[in-house]
């Protein structure tokens, strides 16, 4: 008796599983049909999947007032964004990859991104003849390439840089330190005077490791992109130039040019030490240059933040104008999207000079990966117009940072291990040891 | 007499204290949360453990409704919660009863395998789940959150209710089948007004796990249609930096149905943990 009950229970409640999942099933394959195909009437949806899920601020806006006016000109495109920041979006970027990527979206033209992602071809091939009115820094597209055929296109210059605080430097007689040395005691004076010098935001991981990046391109001079490509393809980081960076690196940390327990904090803690005038410096990448329009912080620490790269150490290759910048972030077009020509003609106006440069530049998120200046609107702050001299009258340029510049896996080591190397629980020996071994 | 009532009273200032220690240790994070929301971004960073703001900024919350979502994504995080509580409840009070009452050849396979649910990591089945909710054209539907909610819920409640239900003497049933009713009168109307306990019980721990996931979320979900309410904290994360009084404004505001839930049915919780386990 029991037995026949439970069975025809069980019956039910698989019937009912049967029942609902064919439900779901058919409204929704009517749903993901009517997203991503063109209907009859010429309507077209464009998916976009962004990094930026931030809409009303920086990056974010501009990639926003983009889309509004693809629309407003396009009556017939509907464009989604689906945003995530970037975890989750590299975690359901992975998912995508196996099934239904959207039209176009947001990558990083790094090696430890872009090269499993190319391997699996979810990528659309673009043409690269078409961009050549487009004003893109020379050599900006390299990342996005692989066997020469290109892939995506950058957004963003970022350069790595050390802030300061000008009055604070002019109140206590510090100056811009031009060597390795003088920033060495420069670290001393300011610790001296009871500030921290640097504010750095160790917690991370990979802000150090982009200040390593920093410190190796003036080591090693133009040969740092080469030294490093050569060192992740033997798995062996075990060159002198890189061994002198890191040791470089724990010099500074050892005479104290970091915060106290900057190890343990985040980028706002780090930024806003700065930002409250209890540190000197703070080491970020340039499209942190905002911070002077930044209406939150202070009126006298906004207008008298000023910045420079790591200076030149006595021996090192790099000279003063041998800055580390990189276009990091760009975007891409989805191989099998259903709606294709109209994803490219949407990259397409994104890249019109006068969108991502211009309303970037309007909208002091940093830099494009294009030619900006018949942009200027008079009114930069002398911080952007610094920052861009200093892009100007490089003399070379760095590509991606070190951290990127291996698999996925060795940028997971190297941002957790840098932290134990600076701050003493890893010998620098172990360090280049597990770095290396993460390549392989 | 005298001194054994002051050993009594020293005792119980010791109790008190300490008892007074925990709940403020217990009851720190909330006020803490609810201190950060009203001030500005900057005043977060000052040194000090709580932050007295310049001047109290409900705007965080003004922002937050406005451009974080907050009310879609309530209501969606109500819906999908409270229908994973109630199938939770549903299919474990049965199978409970079906796995410990009922006899029949496989019934402790049927248990075992349930229960093997406990030992299955999360995050494994992110990308296999994926792919079979797109195979079947369930992603960005209800399902597709309601169904894994159930599945990893289901386990720990299995386990409760049969520890419960073991403690229920046989005889009720036996009586209530003399009396003439069947077995799913027996289930629902004389086993499941005494598994009240556990069933709040249940209904608290599904609702705490699901109130705040949202990995499977982010992975399954794709337009704003089913989105919940950890979303909403993402809508002020930007690229380098957050905005994160709003942030901690929208954290306040998800926090309060989980704390009023837990509030509501704490009297049955700690009653149902306790006589779940020692009867196991």
């Amino acid at each position: 008796m029991n037995k026949r009950v439970l069975a025809l229970l069980m019956t039910g409640v698989m019937l009912a599983g049967v029942l609902t999942g064919c439900g779901g099933s058919s409204a929704g394959s009517n749903q993901s049909a009517s997203n991503t195909e063109a209907s009859a009437d010429g309507e077209v949806t464009l998916k976009v999947f962004s990094n930026l899920p931030d809409r009303k601020n920086g990056q974010g806006l501009v990639e926003q007032m983009i889309i509004d006016d693809y629309m407003a000109e396009n009556p017939n495109v509907k464009i989604e964004v689906e945003a995530l920041d970037e975890e989750a979006y590299k975690t359901k970027f992975k998912a995508y990859a196996m099934d239904g990527m959207p039209d176009v979206v947001s990558i990083w033209g790094q090696p430890s991104f872009l090269d499993e992602v190319l391997d699996a071809g979810v990528l659309a091939e673009l043409n690269e003849d078409d961009y050549k009115d487009y004003g893109f820094i020379a050599g900006s597209l390299e990342g996005f390439k692989k066997d020469g055929k290109l892939y995506g296109l950058p957004r963003n210059t970022d350069v790595q840089l050390i802030y300061y605080n000008q009055k604070m430097f002019d109140d206590n007689g510090w100056s811009v330190p031009t060597t390795y040395d003088e920033l060495l005691k420069l670290v001393g004076d300011i610790k001296a005077a009871g500030i921290a010098p640097i504010a750095m935001d160790g917690g991370d991981g990979w802000p150090m490791a982009t200040f390593l990046t920093d410190i190796m391109v003036k080591v090693a001079g133009t040969d740092y992109a080469k030294s490093v490509s050569d060192s992740v393809a033997a798995g062996n980081f075990d060159t002198p130039e890189f061994k002198q960076s890191v040791e470089v690196l724990k010099q500074l940390v050892d005479a104290g040019a970091f915060q106290t327990g900057y190890d343990a904090q985040d980028y706002g803690t780090a930024m806003n030490l700065f930002t409250n005038g209890q540190a000197a410096m703070f080491a970020m990448g340039s499209w942190e240059c905002s911070m002077a329009k930044n209406e939150d912080i202070p009126e006298d620490i906004r207008t008298n933040i000023r910045a420079f790269t790591f200076p030149v150490i006595v021996g090192g290759k790099g000279g003063a104008n041998d800055i580390a910048a990189w276009n990091g972030g760009g975007y891409a077009v989805a191989a099998d999207s259903a709606v294709k020509d109209e994803a490219i003609k949407f990259l397409n106006y994104m890249y019109q000079p006068d969108k991502l440069s211009k309303y970037g530049w309007e909208n002091g998120v940093g830099m494009s990966a294009q030619d900006q200046t018949s942009y200027l609107t008079g009114d930069e702050t002398e911080l952007q117009l610094s920052v861009m001299d200093m892009v100007k009258n490089a003399t070379s340029v760095s590509g991606t940072p070190i951290n990127d510049c291996g698999p996925a896996t060795f940028k997971t080591v190297m941002e957790s291990e840098i932290q134990g190397v600076s701050n003493g629980s890893e010998s620098i020996d172990d360090f280049i040891k597990a770095i290396g071994e993460a390549c392989k | 007499m005298n001194e054994k009532r002051k050993k009594g009273s020293i005792g119980k200032i010791l109790l008190w204290a300490i008892l007074i220690i925990m709940a403020v240790i217990q009851i720190f994070p909330l006020i803490w949360l609810v201190d950060f929301s009203l001030c500005s971004s900057n005043e977060m960073f000052t040194s000090g453990l709580l932050v007295i703001p310049e001047r109290i900024r409900w705007d965080n919350y003004v922002i937050a409704f406005r451009d974080g979502n907050v009310m879609h994504y309530l209501l969606n995080s109500i819906i999908i919660n409270v229908l994973a509580v109630i199938i939770v409840i549903f299919i474990s009070m049965m199978a409970a009863f079906a796995c410990t009452r009922m006899h029949w050849k496989l019934r402790s396979f049927v248990m075992t395998l349930m229960l093997l649910g406990m030992m299955i990591p999360i995050h494994a089945t992110l990308l296999p789940n994926y792919k079979i909710y797109n195979y079947f054209h369930i992603t960005d539907t209800i399902w597709a959150l309601l169904i894994p909610y159930v599945a990893f819920s289901l386990p720990q409640a299995l386990f409760l209710m049969t520890g419960f239900l073991a403690s229920i003497p046989k005889e009720l049933e036996e009586a209530a089948v003399i009396d003439g009713c069947g077995v799913y009168r027996v289930v629902f109307q004389v086993i499941m007004p005494l598994l009240k306990p556990s069933i709040s019980t249940v209904a608290i721990m599904t609702f705490l796990n699901n109130w705040n996931e949202f990995m499977m979320a982010s992975t399954y979900l794709s337009t704003p249609k089913w989105k919940t309410l950890p979303f909403s904290v993402l809508e002020f994360t930007g690229q380098y930096s957050s905005n994160y009084a709003v942030q901690f404004a929208v954290m306040a505001l998800s926090a309060a149905p989980a704390v009023i839930v837990y509030i509501v049915l704490n009297k049955h919780i700690t009653k149902g943990v306790a006589m779940g386990a020692v009867k196991g």
